[in-house]
């Protein structure tokens, strides 16, 4: 480590810059601890960038620089140099994997959908950016595969703070929110689940009325009983929808 | 590359033009279309060359116009990037129609070192923050101009007008020819300017005195004021202007205006405000119509209106009572409407008709779309999930828009304590006049939730250490997801804390959890918590602590609280029940008259709490919180059949030795005649087998804003512990000890230890236990009683630690028998003190408080006593 130590407090920034590089390619090759290499890489990379800003060794060091924050799985700051090596450097040979590493870094910033979904939001548009730029790309099906991902998580948040409305029983919340729902986002795997339940909260909300109220709230619930049918005939759900349909028949006439 | 500069200068910039035409280039003069060739960058030291040219947009092998528009375009797009004084393009080859061309350019000078001469460190560092002067920083005259104004302005702001700021920069010589300079800036502020009179004029109604007084920040130079020195700061003294006019227009004049006003310099230092009003008349209300208005008749809107025909014109009043932005949840006319889905509504008051000294009014209402909640998002909550944000929240899509709704969101949510309260801000978006809808966009910021409590220390004669764990924002479910560790599994709102101390004869374990929102459908609180402790005998003697005499507790509570609708949805309704079991094993303490055996305590307790105290927990600044409490146990004595006042007449209740003979207390065989000796260990583990009690407390806190953030908080608690059945009698169990800190010490018998400043800890016990009393300092009271009345004023309020000062006033007293129940006489205090509250550690404070009172068996007053609180609030 003595050798390593000497190195980073050197002022030889030739010597700096091919120890870094030759522990970047030992950990990329999977030689030894690579994590610990990567992490004594990175110390000299901080050093070397800003003196290698604007020279032509400058251009490999961003990316390794970048790239072993990537390894490291420090993804906020790997997402961050990605993008700077993108602007910087629009002609390099390693833009299409600088900018899918970007990308790809905002996908695993990312939070769990009940969280703040800024990074998600961001990484779509990263992801959509590569597509669009490098369609002939080969990582084009991952890509697609992330992006769609994230744009699930996305739906899934919504759908679930409608499902909340529903499991609190505020029904005209969860009516409106699910309606919004599957209006924003047609092609949901949720679509079913936001169908059914617009339906059952409508239904909930109509049987728990004042009498006055109640032919109306009825027909609403009718009438999204109508949706579910016919977008999802044999849908999981149409049982239960069958028999809340049967009670608000039974219903009406009662009125 | 050929270096002939045979060079058209093309073009210094300036010269050129705003041609809004397309993007294609365009000839100039008498332009010719060239090819690139090589392009070139020189004179760049820290910028890559491949970044310029990237950044110009030129590329090998474009056909452009020599002189043309597109290279005008090019240098001015440099020119904006701010970090080059001087821009050159030029031709340095011509081969055919090819032309190679160089990008001469010169950067701006960094920064290197800055120096802030003739004010304060901290200033300077301020300053140097503010306008971002950090090392590398591109010195443009943009940089310069800026910092000057704003060092200025700083400075005049706080009346120093004549300021002075000198900025010089000066080349760093540098082998590296590195193109960076020094910055020196000095500053010269001067004397503050101060006002040295303050003449009115033209004034009759108000005496020059009030008039100044309502100049709250421009004031005249006073021997004596020391609290709020003259200074004259143009912006405030606009404002103050305005101040004099309200004065007018809040009693009747409405036509008061400030005729001219004029500023002397008497020297460079002192000014002479000089101030010329004209009063007008005394104008007072006529008839007030409404107009426009279908939701709410005329007399619903006069009476929310407050003034009437006849009442001294204030127009201040009356914008208030239409629209009050100083206040979101005023009375007034404005929220009446919004607060009913009127988001769009719109009230204006018009004068109608001036005769005399009356005027007429006309209130123009547009009411406008009812408008709904749409989308209701939440932003910047990285930690707290979803779910227990929208479940606070009472705007919800498809609901009428409600201002109030809104602001109770706010304080709602800043109150759950794992946001930033004074940072949560609610944001209208998409607000749709034709749709009718509006989408709101609640933006947090996560503070810390969590507390750490680990001691470690001498005491008792031996090493006692402590560890406790709070999280205020768990998620059990997370526990057993390795992803959630975070580095713990929080986001769901739950509450866990985990407490240990452990010292050479004692030790005591809980844990605590709790959801507030069992289910996840109301808001129901489910609570528990286990305890156990252990204490065992100390030998003093050889200091040894002896493991086989031991006295155990362990307790169980389960409890369930839930938030009511009615009367109204401040309403809190909580039930727990609660066992606990203690074990003796040739432990004798002061509780018990026997030293093996056991007792139980089960109890169910029933609380009703209404708290509508807001907006900050550490803090609040209005509001009140009520609370009755019942804990009781079971009335067993009803039902058992036990004649408990006469026990000591059985055989099995009477002393006796080993063989079952009855003996007397000597320990010999009774003789004739000898009467039998209650044996009052078996008849106490008899009563004491299942405590029966009730105990009744009340707490009332009040908190009044009374000017600014100062708050008086003004409290009373009364608390009763009595007995079903008088033969069984009050258990030693659960009772009240009146006196200092009131935080809870280490016990073992349910003692509830109430705060009372100004005496130490548990010191007031009952006034009338007389000599004669078998009762001991160690029994508490069964009954007692507490006022206090503090004021406090913030420090600061910041997320990172709240500290508040207080003063205080505090009285109580603590009472055996309601025969002795005297509501006078109190043992009084008064004292102040500090609180520093900080996520991490919790409440921490100190108060010095003097006992007016002597303590019982005393004849002088207690006198002062210090108290650090820990971890509660008083």
């Amino acid at each position: 480590c003595g050798e390593y130590q000497k190195v980073l407090k050197s002022k030889d920034t030739g010597l700096k810059y091919s120890t870094a590089e030759n522990l970047y390619n030992e950990a990329k090759a999977g030689e030894g601890n690579s994590r610990r290499k990567y992490r004594k890489a990175l110390r000299l990379f901080e050093q070397l960038v800003p003196e290698f800003r604007g020279k032509p060794q400058g251009q490999k060091l961003t990316f390794m620089f970048a790239d072993t924050y990537y390894e490291l799985n420090d993804y906020f700051l790997a997402g961050y140099q990605f993008e700077r090596f993108v602007e910087s450097y629009p002609e390099s040979e390693k833009l299409e994997e600088a900018a899918f590493k970007g990308a790809k870094s905002y996908y695993f910033l990312s939070p769990a959908y009940y969280l703040d979904q800024t990074e998600t939001i961001k990484g779509i548009s990263k992801m959509q950016e590569f597509i669009n730029r490098f369609p002939e790309s080969e990582r084009m099906d991952e890509a697609n595969k992330l992006a769609t991902e994230l744009r699930v998580k996305l739906e899934r948040k919504t759908y679930e703070i409608a499902k909340q409305y529903h499991h609190t029983e505020s029904y005209v919340a969860a009516i409106t929110a699910f309606d919004n729902f599957i209006s924003q986002y047609p092609g949901s795997p949720f679509r079913e689940k936001a169908l059914y339940y617009k339906f059952e909260s409508a239904y909930l909300y109509a049987i728990n009325s004042y009498a006055y109220a109640m032919p109306e709230r009825l027909a609403n619930a009718r009438e999204y009983f109508e949706d579910y049918q016919r977008y999802y005939p044999e849908g999981e759900y149409i049982e239960m929808a069958n028999t809340a349909l049967k009670d608000i028949e039974t219903k009406e006439q009662q009125l | 590359a050929l270096k002939t500069k045979s060079t058209l200068a093309l073009l210094a910039l300036g010269l050129l033009f705003n041609f809004t035409s397309a993007a294609q280039d365009l000839p100039l003069a008498n332009g010719q279309e060239y090819t690139i060739g090589e392009i070139e960058v020189t004179g760049n030291v820290s910028f890559n060359e491949q970044t310029i040219i990237a950044y110009t947009g030129l590329k090998k092998g474009e056909k452009i116009f020599i002189p043309g528009d597109r290279i005008s375009k090019v240098l001015k797009k440099l020119w904006d990037v701010g970090s080059f004084s001087d821009v050159n393009i030029y031709v340095t080859n011509i081969d055919g129609n090819v032309a190679d061309l160089e990008l001469e350019i010169q950067e701006v000078p960094a920064l290197a070192n800055v120096r802030i001469q003739g004010i304060k460190k901290k200033k300077q560092e301020e300053f140097i923050k503010e306008n971002k002067l950090n090392k590398g920083t591109k010195v443009t005259e943009n940089l310069l101009t800026t910092t000057k104004n704003y060092i200025q302005n700083t400075f005049k702001e706080e009346g120093f007008l004549n300021t002075k700021v000198v900025m010089n920069t000066v080349p760093v010589e540098d082998t590296l020819n590195r193109n960076t300079v020094n910055l020196v800036v000095n500053v010269d502020k001067g004397e503050r300017v101060k006002i040295e009179d303050i003449e009115i004029s033209g004034n009759e109604a108000f005496s020059d005195a009030r008039l100044k007084r309502a100049m709250k920040k421009t004031k005249e130079q006073k021997f004596l004021r020391f609290w709020k020195r003259s200074k004259f700061i143009p912006e405030e003294y606009e404002a103050d202007k305005q101040k004099i006019l309200s004065i007018y227009k809040e009693r009747g004049y409405r036509d008061a205006r400030i005729v001219s006003d004029s500023l002397i310099h008497v020297d460079e230092n002192d000014v002479t405000l000089n101030i010329n009003l004209e009063e007008g008349n005394r104008y007072y209300f006529g008839d007030i119509e409404f107009v426009g208005n279908s939701v709410y008749s005329d007399q619903e809107l006069r009476r929310r209106l407050g003034i009437s025909k006849g009442d001294v014109y204030n127009g201040v009043l009356l914008e208030k009572q239409i629209a009050d932005n100083t206040k979101p949840d005023a009375n007034d006319l404005t929220n009446l409407y919004q607060n009913n889905g009127y988001l769009f509504s719109n009230i204006n008051p018009v004068e109608v008709r001036v005769y005399n000294d009356t005027i007429d009014f006309e209130i123009r209402i547009r009411e406008g779309k009812v408008a709904y909640f749409d989308e209701i998002t939440v932003i910047g909550n990285d930690k707290t999930k979803d779910h227990v944000i929208y479940r606070e929240m009472r705007t919800k899509p498809g609901h009428k828009y409600s201002k109030e709704a809104v602001v109770r969101t706010v304080r709602e949510l800043g109150q759950l304590g794992f946001f930033d309260a004074e940072n949560l801000t609610p944001d209208f978006k998409e607000v749709d006049q034709n749709s009718g809808t509006v989408d709101l966009e609640y933006s947090v910021v996560e503070a810390g939730a969590s507390q750490i409590e680990l001691q470690g220390g001498y005491g008792g004669g031996g090493f006692v250490g402590t560890l406790g764990l709070s999280f205020n924002n768990f998620s059990l479910s997370g526990l057993f997801d390795k992803d959630a560790y975070k580095p713990l599994p929080m986001g769901d709102g739950q509450t866990l804390s985990l407490r240990a101390q452990a010292s050479t004869y004692y030790q005591t374990y809980s844990l605590s959890f709790s959801e507030p929102w069992w289910g996840g459908k109301k808001p129901v609180r489910l609570s528990t918590s286990l305890q156990h402790t252990e204490q065992y005998f100390y030998d003093y003697r050889n200091r040894e602590a002896d493991k086989d005499r031991k006295f155990s507790i362990s307790g169980i509570t389960l409890g369930l609280a839930r938030r009511l609708t009615v009367p109204d949805d401040f309403f809190v309704l909580s039930t727990a029940v609660a066992f606990q079991h203690y074990n003796l094993s040739n432990y004798n303490t002061g509780l018990f008259t026997f030293g093996d055996g056991y007792s139980n305590n089960f109890s169910l307790t029933l609380g009703l709490t209404r708290d509508n105290t807001f907006s900050n927990p550490i803090f609040p600044m209005g509001g009140s919180k009520f609370e009755i409490i019942a804990k009781l146990t079971p009335p067993y004595s009803l039902f058992n059949d036990i004649d408990y006042a006469n026990l000591g007449d059985q055989k099995e209740y009477q002393l006796q030795n080993e063989n079952g003979v009855l003996i007397n207390r000597q320990g010999r065989p009774l003789r004739d005649g000898e009467d039998p000796v209650p044996d009052q260990g078996k008849i106490d583990q008899e009563k004491y087998k299942w405590l029966e009690f009730y105990k009744i407390k009340f707490n009332g806190t009040w908190y009044t804003n009374i000017y600014e953030k100062l708050v008086l908080r003004t409290h009373a608690e009364y608390g009763f512990l009595g007995a079903y059945n008088n033969d069984r009698g009050i258990p030693p169990f659960e009772r009240f000890y009146l006196g200092g800190d009131g935080m809870g010490t280490y016990s073992m018998d349910g003692r509830e230890a109430i705060a009372l400043r100004g005496y130490p800890n548990q010191s007031l016990i009952p006034v009338d236990r007389g000599v004669m009393s078998s009762a001991t300092d160690n029994d508490g009271a069964t009954i007692y009683n507490k006022y206090s009345l503090e004021l406090r004023y913030p420090i600061t309020l910041k997320p990172t630690a709240s500290i508040y000062g207080l003063t205080f006033l505090e009285a109580g007293a603590s009472f055996d028998d309601f025969k002795d129940y005297n509501p006078f006489q109190i043992n009084r205090s008064a004292g102040a003190g500090i609180r520093i509250f900080m996520p991490a550690f919790g409440l921490l404070g100190i108060d010095f408080g003097y006992g007016f009172d002597p303590l019982p068996g005393e004849t002088q007053a207690n006198g002062w006593e210090t108290h650090f609180i820990i971890g509660q609030q008083f």
